[in-house]
């Protein structure tokens, strides 16, 4: 079984260079926020609805606020949702696949019905019904989101467990005595991973998504600077104040077509065709 | 047995095997309204009732019973249609629910279809001339639409056709100055329709584009394909039609799954142009936390979704010869 | 694999998709000039559209002050009188009235022919059933300042209604108009639940509109009452309320042309919007909301921290009340400096306690209350439970607090819900109001403050604020008539309340209102501004 080389050639062209770029710049946005751009993004001032300046490089909204410093600030979140989308999806959609194709029988059976109870349910919607139980907060978003995001990952593992556990290399672990979760470890995943981390990505994305989304439409957390927050208060001022709109929308699409052609190139490189939206 | 029988009883079978998931979103729905912190009635009934008014609502939902029985309560009551008593509206939540259908479909149902035939189109282009610079324009392109929040399109679409050139109308489904009480006039809603339509279409044209153009793809590498090449045909009459009508299936399955998305993007779709239908109903529920109608409401998507995977399905295994029933 | 004919080829399906994708934006296209240009031409010249901010919900004027719920209601009911552009009552339901027994009872001459919009005669007992099974057990600025001091109404004959009061009580007229006191129909509510009666949503009134439909959440349709009974009126043939959705603003909404009328301008818009050709700018104090309106921000008294008066110092010191003037209600308005509007002249006083923003005072304040700052620099956490619509206003109450400490959680609800929150199960640290002084203290000052109006009532005192000398004055200056003599009473008032501060007083409002040229004969200032409206020119 040849082993996929470093570096694929797909990941080094064009549209995954710029993807890297996009994701590149939004999590140095994200993690240096405090250096590019100090400062409370909530901070008022004197200076409202004002075009973008060599001041102030988005402008400013109808509180004065420095639309540049938001969108900067606002990276952190999406940067939040995306990597603790990821992590819990692939975390939980790896140890369920994993573990509904090792086993099989019942076990599997039941993880799978769990399995397309969730992903039948649209994300967006359960979202919104778990905020007006337990409230607004960037936290609850985020467990709702891990929770919801691991099923495409959970079949694809248990899949790719299932076609490997036939392996030759595989069936002679077993017979040397390998314990299951050595061979799973040391076999399975590896082969695994290229395809998981591009589903996992879109996930990711679709969480950006979603949080943006529902930031929009004013039901996110009021105490945090998110994009679609950014979008939702500059509603009012769309009129007067094209920068409100167009900043923290170019933000959102930037962030998430990055994901994409990354996302693309990775699985281009492992030969999955088609993809989960 | 004939072809129309195994399809018919794959048909019934996957319904039957529906059932089960239905459950399993009922429960979860179940699960969600009690573990939420305080007392479930508050959620259903909303804040606003004094003790008689809770007594009340606490029968009707059978809340004094201990749960196992009000489980059960619960779901023969969404099986019996009785979805709750949205507290917001001050009538049955299956009620309302119901007279905002039409308005999502007048929306969605154009919406998929636009975006299906512009996502087939888009897909042949890029696949008949692959790898071009036009193929790789158009696939940014599409790729950037699949990225760009659907709801910034449609505040942006609105901004642009609606507010600086006043073609289109600022939202909304129909013309207030005429009299609501007649039918609708068609024009006048098509008028309001394009552009949440279109604000619409576009996110989801950029999915049928990408599955259009991989699907087509892999058919040109097949045995027959090269076969017809060989017997002459041009490129283009081998794709038109060979390759193409085969990729229709993974094309169509493809959509079938995305109707959750679809569902999404409608909702924020109708919340930017103030579209009265489901999605809009959502955002209102939301803002009023009434619990009832949100919870039906998910309820509803997750069926829709259930019922547009199962006719996926029966449509792929109906069409494709391959694949054994 | 063999060869699958297929069932139309793809070119056919392509020319045909998009010779209908052209046809159907043609359409679209040719409709929408179509409409443009002969708007004029059709039906619809006769129709008002307004915008509305938020879902009325409901449509009983008298069991409510809420201003999502008057700008419908005040067009399709009226009241005993109305009011003039000074706020000067002028004849409506009643044609004219005596003042008797130095003011202890009012005889007000009902006008005769007057039908509800479903045809049965309006009578006294309308107006004695009103008051008695709605108003006076409700309406929060009724119920707060009517209730304790009418002695009863009688009605000795169809058309005569006599108020009698326990002492001479001076304001009466400025409250009878469709904006305190809508009439409602007897014959609809008797026997039911007020609160929850049918025609709570299929309203029936006297007014120059009839009710027609309620889609909620999207519009409220009026038709014209061609039997009302100012001859003449009303000139258009319907009105219609839509409701409008966060992304579509009233503003956007106007300048399109599909509404006519937005009662109030968001500051970004005003410059704009004043040099817009087509569309007119009024300022007025009064209107379907309430007159003389002041935004408020309500601590809950009963509990820490604010039932501490030096926390509630340190507050409304750190507040500054000017930025949040200039920012968030860009100019619409001047700081307040106390519980009466400057607008309402004859009452306001200037002689009170000022809190000049003063963030070190604030802190100093702050810290001899025994709240000093924690290590990570904060005092103390209060929720803010605000309407949507106060969002902007929120954010910069939370900043400025922000730097002296006091950490401010914010919780935006629904409008009704945090009406219900604050005002009915009263489960909250801040809160948010706009309170209108109405055209006479004693209708919309009183109800804030006096002890007697605290009860799970939107709009009543929220705070909780208990005090005898309060309740004192405020009973006093009821009981005097002439306004030489209340004066001085509501300075006393005006001194004791800037002293104690039981509530932040932000902003005394002035209402911006803009509609399109085309049309003439607003009354902003009037609950019934439609009445006399109609196209320019005629129609």
């Amino acid at each position: 079984m040849p082993k996929a080389s470093r570096w694929p050639a797909s990941v080094r062209s064009t549209s995954a260079r710029i993807g890297l770029l996009f994701i590149g710049a939004v999590c140095v946005a994200g993690i240096a926020a405090t250096v590019i751009a100090p400062g409370d993004p909530f901070e008022t001032s004197g200076a409202v609805l004002q075009p973008p300046s060599r001041a102030l490089l988005f402008g400013s909204d109808d509180l004065g606020r420095d639309v540049f410093r938001a969108i900067v600030h606002g990276a952190r979140v999406a940067l939040l949702v995306a990597l603790t989308t990821t992590a819990a999806s692939l975390a939980l959609g790896i140890l369920i696949g994993a573990t509904a194709g090792y086993a099989g029988g019942l076990i599997d059976d039941g993880l799978m019905r769990l399995t397309e109870v969730v992903q039948v349910m649209p994300r967006f919607f359960v979202v919104l019904a778990v905020a007006a139980a337990f409230g607004s907060g960037l936290g609850t978003l985020l467990v709702v989101l891990g929770l919801t995001s691991w099923t495409g990952i959970a079949r694809m593992t248990r899949s790719q467990v299932l076609s490997i556990r036939t392996f030759d290399h595989v069936i002679a672990a077993r017979a040397a005595g390998a314990s299951s979760g050595r061979i799973l470890l040391a076999h399975v995943l590896p082969l695994t991973l290229g395809p998981v981390i591009a589903l996992a990505s879109f996930q990711a994305s679709g969480a950006i998504l979603i949080e943006a989304g529902v930031s929009f439409l004013g039901l996110g957390d009021p105490s945090v600077m998110t994009w679609g927050a950014l979008l939702h208060e500059g509603q009012h001022s769309l009129r007067a104040a094209w920068w409100l709109a167009f900043f923290p929308g170019a933000a959102l699409t930037v962030t998430v077509l990055g994901i994409h052609l990354v996302a693309d190139a990775v699985s281009d490189s492992a030969a999955a065709p088609g993809w989960e939206g | 047995m004939t072809g129309e029988r195994r399809v018919l009883t794959f048909l019934v079978r996957r319904t039957l095997q529906a059932i089960p998931l239905v459950a399993g979103i009922i429960t979860l729905t179940f699960i969600l309204i009690h573990s939420a912190p305080g007392d479930p009635v508050y959620l259903m009934a909303g804040d606003g009732g004094d003790a008689a008014y809770y007594s009340a609502m606490r029968a009707r939902y059978g809340l004094d019973r201990p749960l196992p029985e009000q489980y059960i309560h619960y779901v023969r009551s969404v099986l019996s249609g009785d979805f709750g008593f949205s507290y917001g509206y001050q009538q049955p939540v299956f009620g309302v629910i119901r007279d905002r259908i039409p308005a999502t479909l007048a929306l969605s149902l154009p919406a998929f279809a636009i975006a299906s035939i512009l996502g087939i189109v888009v897909g042949l282009a890029g696949a008949a001339a692959r790898d071009s610079r036009l193929d790789v324009a158009l696939r940014l392109m599409t790729s950037t639409l699949y990225s760009a929040p659907v709801f910034w399109v449609g505040q942006i679409l609105l901004l642009l056709f609606a507010v600086l050139i006043p073609i289109f109308p600022v939202g909304g489904m129909r013309s207030l100055r005429e009299s609501t009480q007649g039918s609708v006039d068609p024009l006048d809603l098509l008028w309001h329709l394009v552009l949440p339509c279109a604000s619409l279409s576009f996110s989801f044209l950029a999915i049928i584009a990408r599955v259009t153009r991989a699907s087509v793809i892999a058919e040109t590498r097949r045995e027959y394909v090269r076969a017809a090449r060989a017997r002459g045909l041009t490129p283009a009459a081998v794709l038109l039609r060979h390759a193409v009508p085969n990729a229709l299936l993974p094309i169509v399955t493809v959509a079938g799954y995305q109707v959750g998305l679809l569902l999404t993007s409608a909702s924020l779709t109708e919340a930017v142009f103030g579209w009265p239908g489901l999605g809009e109903l959502l955002l209102d529920a939301s803002a009023q936390r009434d619990y009832p109608l949100i919870i039906a409401i998910l309820l509803t998507a997750s069926i829709v979704v259930v019922a547009a995977n199962v006719v996926t399905d029966v449509v792929y295994t109906a069409f494709d010869p391959r694949v054994e029933v | 694999m063999g060869y699958n004919p297929p069932l139309m080829s793809a070119e056919l399906r392509r020319s045909r998709a998009a010779t209908a994708a052209v046809l159907v934006i043609a359409m679209a296209a040719f409709e929408g000039c179509r409409r443009s240009g002969s708007a004029d031409a059709r039906d619809s010249l006769r129709t008002l559209v307004v915008a509305q901010g938020n879902d009325p919900g409901s449509f009983n004027p008298a069991i409510t002050t809420s201003g999502n719920v008057h700008p419908v209601t005040d067009q399709i009911f009226n009241g005993l009188v109305g009011l003039d552009e000074r706020l000067n009552p002028v004849p409506e339901l009643a044609e004219r009235w005596d003042v008797g027994n130095d003011g202890r009872a009012y005889t007000f001459h009902l006008r005769r022919g007057v039908e509800w919009h479903d045809g049965r005669p309006f009578t006294s007992a309308d107006v004695k059933f009103t008051f008695e099974q709605a108003l006076l057990k409700y309406h929060s600025r009724t119920r707060a300042a009517l209730a304790p001091v009418l002695a009863g109404i009688d009605t000795p004959d169809p058309h005569t209604a006599v108020f009698r009061f326990h002492h001479p009580y001076g304001p009466l007229l400025q409250r009878l108009d469709v904006v305190e006191a809508s009439i409602l129909p007897k014959h609809l509510f008797e026997g039911v639940d007020v609160m929850s009666a049918p025609a709570n949503l299929a309203p029936v009134g006297t007014g120059p509109f009839r009710f027609v439909k309620y889609e909620k959440g999207l519009f409220v349709e009026l038709e014209r009452n061609p039997r009302y009974f100012r001859p003449g009126l009303p000139r258009m043939e319907r009105v219609v309320f839509r409701v409008l959705q966060s992304a579509i603003t009233g503003v956007m909404a106007l300048e399109r042309g599909e509404v006519d009328y937005i009662s109030s301008v968001p500051g970004a818009d005003l410059p704009r919007l004043s040099t817009t050709p087509g569309i007119t700018l009024v300022r007025s104090a009064g209107g379907s909301g309430g007159s003389f309106c002041q935004e408020v921000l309500i601590p809950n008294l009963t509990r820490p921290p604010f039932a501490s008066r030096d926390v509630r110092r340190a507050f409304y010191t750190a507040l500054d009340r000017s930025f949040i003037a200039e920012r968030v209600y860009f100019g619409q308005g001047t700081p307040s400096t106390g519980p009466i509007t400057r607008k309402l002249e004859w009452a306001y006083s200037p002689d009170v306690r000022t809190y000049p923003t003063d963030t070190a005072g604030a802190e100093r304040l702050l810290d001899g209350a025994g709240y000093r700052k924690g290590t990570d620099g904060v005092r103390f956490t209060v929720t803010f439970t605000h309407p949507a619509t106060a969002a902007r206003l929120a954010q910069v109450v939370r900043e400025q607090m922000k730097r002296v400490g006091i950490d401010v959680a914010l919780e935006g609800l629904d409008f009704n819900a945090s009406v219900e929150k604050v005002f009915v199960r009263k489960t909250f640290d801040l809160g948010f109001a706009s309170f209108c002084n109405g055209p006479d203290p004693e209708i919309g000052v009183r109800r804030v403050y006096v002890s007697s109006n605290i009860g799970p009532f939107p709009f009543s005192n929220g705070a909780g604020y208990r005090s005898v000398e309060a309740d004192a004055l405020l009973d006093r200056a009821a009981t005097l008539l002439a306004r030489s003599d209340r004066a001085p009473v509501y300075a006393t008032l005006q001194r004791l309340l800037t002293e104690d501060l039981p509530y932040f007083w932000i902003i005394d409002s002035d209402g911006t209102r803009a509609f399109r040229s085309t049309f003439t004969g607003f009354r902003p200032w009037a609950g019934g501004f439609a009445e006399a409206v109609e196209r320019a020119g005629g129609s």
